[in-house]
């Protein structure tokens, strides 16, 4: 009896070892590198080959609203902006071309020529409305687990490889289940947060046989004033080829 | 067969209307305004982007087509400069007010591989005159034009032929751009006028990220007809630019009238905030008119009285084309750099060598000869002198140079959206050869998502034999810009 216990008690942990192996082998974290997870992340918020998508923008910033709607060609370091609305400002144009900037509008003879510091509107960067390349664009140097609305997540810390990167760091929480960015937030190169960021993603998009969950939503906060806030809406995204001479200055102004 | 005029205004007028009613359509059919982006529906409903749902037929028509309409109305107070260029405002006659309304449709068809665009406007503007002979006149005007159209075939991604009338333009600086050997006025000083197009063929290739190529002919001068006495000649260009990660280069290699120039424009974005950037060319002799001691033509060509030997011993120069064959090369070179402060605003300063332009003993003479060239139009010798000064004044207004000295600068400061509404536009430019300058303000407030309140202003300093004090003490208009 003594006997036939012990037996059913080692049969009994055997169980529960496989078990718990197999719980653990099942989870994503374990079977992924954090730098596999980022660049999962990214497909969920951009295209390596390029992507075309309507941004709807809508800032409010020391009290007063604005409100933008743009289309835009995307990349790798590659970006063409298109306003559309409001009236007064449709046909203006912002080409970034890596680090090179150039700003167009309707009526100006030529584009002028723009720094990276010149920011589209709001507590948006430049980089904030085009194809997010952050497994390319930063080194991770630190990670740690971590919830967003009780949703387990890693949080990587990241560091920008270059000068080409928008945010010299980054703290980006990425759900483990879902694979994909739920909220970051932004800090200076002296280490000082100045805004923050959640992510939803209410569209989707199919990545070779399989359909997967795509940015809708990016709400950006401001950390010195929490009232300042740009709310941006991608719709409309098309995962597409993009020729070079979508963002060549010769073909800029029509 | 000689069409009467009033017929062809008619036609333009008739063309214009049903592009502006072409315009209209595709902005009722696809009315798109910023209250649409804020709709929750189109905003929070799942979009297949692997599978977009079947347009229908209207539905891509509609996505082929692009309009938009612009209609500015402006008024422009200016004070004539009395300088021995402009007597009395009795040779350019500058109307002392004036008070525009122009209609400007954009039209634009894209297909896979073919884009069509046609912009025609319809300006009517009202002047009055308050000084020299004209004083007192009034005029109404109206102009129906096709300032700009172009044909463009795509026969692959990385191919383009197109033809038609066109403001050319390109190069990273704000003064002037020395590269381009069609247009002398690049359009940053007054960006609420157009610069009339010019007829251009065009093909570019784009064989990589980096690398762009164009063959140009510039083959009429379209609406772009200056006062040059001289007469049209076609411009070949070839283009080659290079776009790298943090910086660009262009390098253009031009031919007119025999004469080839080689320019060239370049930048580098050092930082986040800082740009640098270079513009020029280089050309093999001098086009321009130049202040020569030599009357021998104007007395071979005008009748042998006293009257008129008097004239032209005082005279005693004339303005030529002197240094056509000359084999010596000239530079135009500009060097600039601009920087964005924390607050958003920008700086940037340009300092440009023209090495074409006159040296003080040059513009002494040139001065001398524009003194007499007044005196003369103003009556004192009578008919014969009077055209002569008539049409050496015309030379002095229109030398061929875009500026007349050789050492400028240029000081700017530029902001957007000051307190969300205001963006701004101050520019100092310099002559630093014979001390005069040129203030010049832009200032813009949006009211609203259609309306946009404007202002420009320009502001000359120096006497009347210097270059910025030649023609206009100051110029200031005001406006009100709609956009559908």
């Amino acid at each position: 009896m003594n006997k036939q216990f012990k037996k059913r008690c080692i049969i009994a942990l055997g169980f529960l070892f496989i078990f718990c192996l197999g719980v653990s082998v099942s989870a994503v974290d374990a079977q992924m590198s954090s730098r596999e997870m980022l660049q999962k992340a990214d497909e969920a918020r951009g295209n390596a080959e390029g992507i075309q998508w309507d941004i709807s923008m809508d800032s409010i910033e020391r009290g007063r609203e604005e409100n933008r709607k743009l289309r835009v060609i995307a990349r790798g370091y590659n970006c063409l902006v298109d306003t559309l609305t409001p009236a007064n400002l449709k046909g203006q144009k912002l080409l970034m071309k890596d680090r090179n900037m150039w700003f167009a509008k309707p009526g100006l003879s030529k584009p002028v020529p723009i720094s990276p510091r010149q920011k589209l509107m709001g507590n948006a960067a430049n980089g904030d409305i085009a194809s997010t390349n952050y497994g390319d664009d930063y080194k991770i140097i630190h990670t740690e687990d971590g919830k967003v609305k009780n949703e387990s997540c890693v949080i990587l810390e990241l560091q920008a490889v270059d000068n080409r990167a928008t945010y010299d760091r980054v703290k980006y929480w990425v759900s483990k289940e879902r694979l994909v960015g739920l909220k970051a937030e932004f800090y200076t190169v002296s280490g000082k947060m100045f805004k923050s960021a959640t992510f939803e993603y209410s569209n989707n998009v199919k990545v070779g046989e399989k359909r997967r969950e795509f940015i809708s939503k990016m709400i950006i906060t401001s950390a010195i004033i929490k009232e300042d806030v740009t709310t941006i809406h991608y719709s409309k995204p098309v995962l597409k080829k993009v020729s070079d001479a979508a963002f060549n200055i010769n073909t800029l102004t029509r | 067969m000689i069409i009467p005029t009033y017929i062809k205004k008619l036609f333009s007028i008739m063309i214009f209307l049903f592009i502006a009613v072409l315009v209209w359509w595709p902005q009722i059919a696809g009315a798109d305004d910023a209250g649409d982006a804020k709709s929750p529906d189109l905003q929070q409903r799942k979009i297949d982007a692997a599978e977009p749902s079947d347009p229908s037929c209207i539905e891509k028509i509609k996505g082929c087509f692009f309009g938009d309409l612009r209609i500015l109305t402006y008024g422009v107070v200016q004070k004539y400069a009395n300088s021995s260029q402009n007597p009395h405002n009795d040779f350019i006659q500058f109307p002392h007010y004036s008070a525009n309304l122009e209609f400007r449709p954009d039209l634009r068809l894209e297909l896979n591989y073919l884009e069509l665009s046609v912009k025609p406007r319809a300006k009517f503007d009202f002047q009055i005159w308050q000084e020299g002979e004209r004083d007192g006149e009034t005029k109404w005007r109206d102009d129906w034009y096709v300032n700009e159209w172009r044909v463009r075939l795509k026969p692959v991604d990385a191919f383009f032929v197109s033809y038609g009338r066109e403001n050319l333009q390109w190069g990273p600086s704000f003064l002037f751009s020395p590269s381009n050997p069609f247009f002398s006025d690049n359009g940053r000083s007054n960006p609420y006028l157009e610069v009339a197009g010019m007829d251009f063929g065009r093909l570019v290739l784009i064989p990589n990220d980096s690398w762009t190529m164009s063959a140009m002919v510039n083959t009429d001068e379209g609406r772009n007809k200056g006062l040059g006495l001289e007469p049209f000649e076609t411009t070949f260009a070839f283009k080659i630019d290079y776009m790298g990660a943090q910086n660009y280069a262009s390098v253009i290699l031009s031919r007119k009238d025999d004469t080839g120039a080689l320019g060239f424009f370049g930048g580098w974005t050092v930082s986040d905030s800082f740009l640098l950037y270079t513009e020029g060319n280089f050309t093999k002799g001098k086009k321009a008119l130049y202040p020569v001691n030599d009357v021998s033509l104007l007395r071979a060509i005008l009748p042998n009285t006293p009257a008129i030997n008097n004239f032209i011993s005082l005279l005693g120069a004339t303005l030529k084309r002197l240094y056509p064959d000359d084999s010596n090369i000239y530079p135009v070179l500009l060097f600039g750099g601009s920087y964005t402060l924390e607050s958003a605003g920008t700086i940037s300063l340009e300092y440009t060598y023209n090495g074409l332009g006159y040296s003080s003993e040059e513009a002494d003479r040139f001065y001398r000869i524009r003194r007499i060239a007044a005196r003369a139009f103003d009556f004192d010798f009578g008919g014969i002198p009077k055209l002569v000064g008539q049409y050496l004044l015309l030379q002095s207004a229109n030398s061929g140079l875009k500026f007349l000295r050789k050492n400028y600068t240029m000081l700017q400061y530029h902001q957007s959206d000051i307190k969300k509404m205001l963006d701004l536009t101050l520019r100092w430019t310099q002559n630093w050869d014979d001390g005069s300058a040129q203030f010049l303000g832009i200032v813009s407030y949006p009211m609203g998502n259609h309306w946009e309140l404007f202002s420009t202003g320009a502001f000359n300093a120096g006497n009347g034999e210097t270059e910025f004090g030649a023609f206009l003490d100051y110029q200031v208009m005001l406006g009100l810009k709609f956009t559908l």
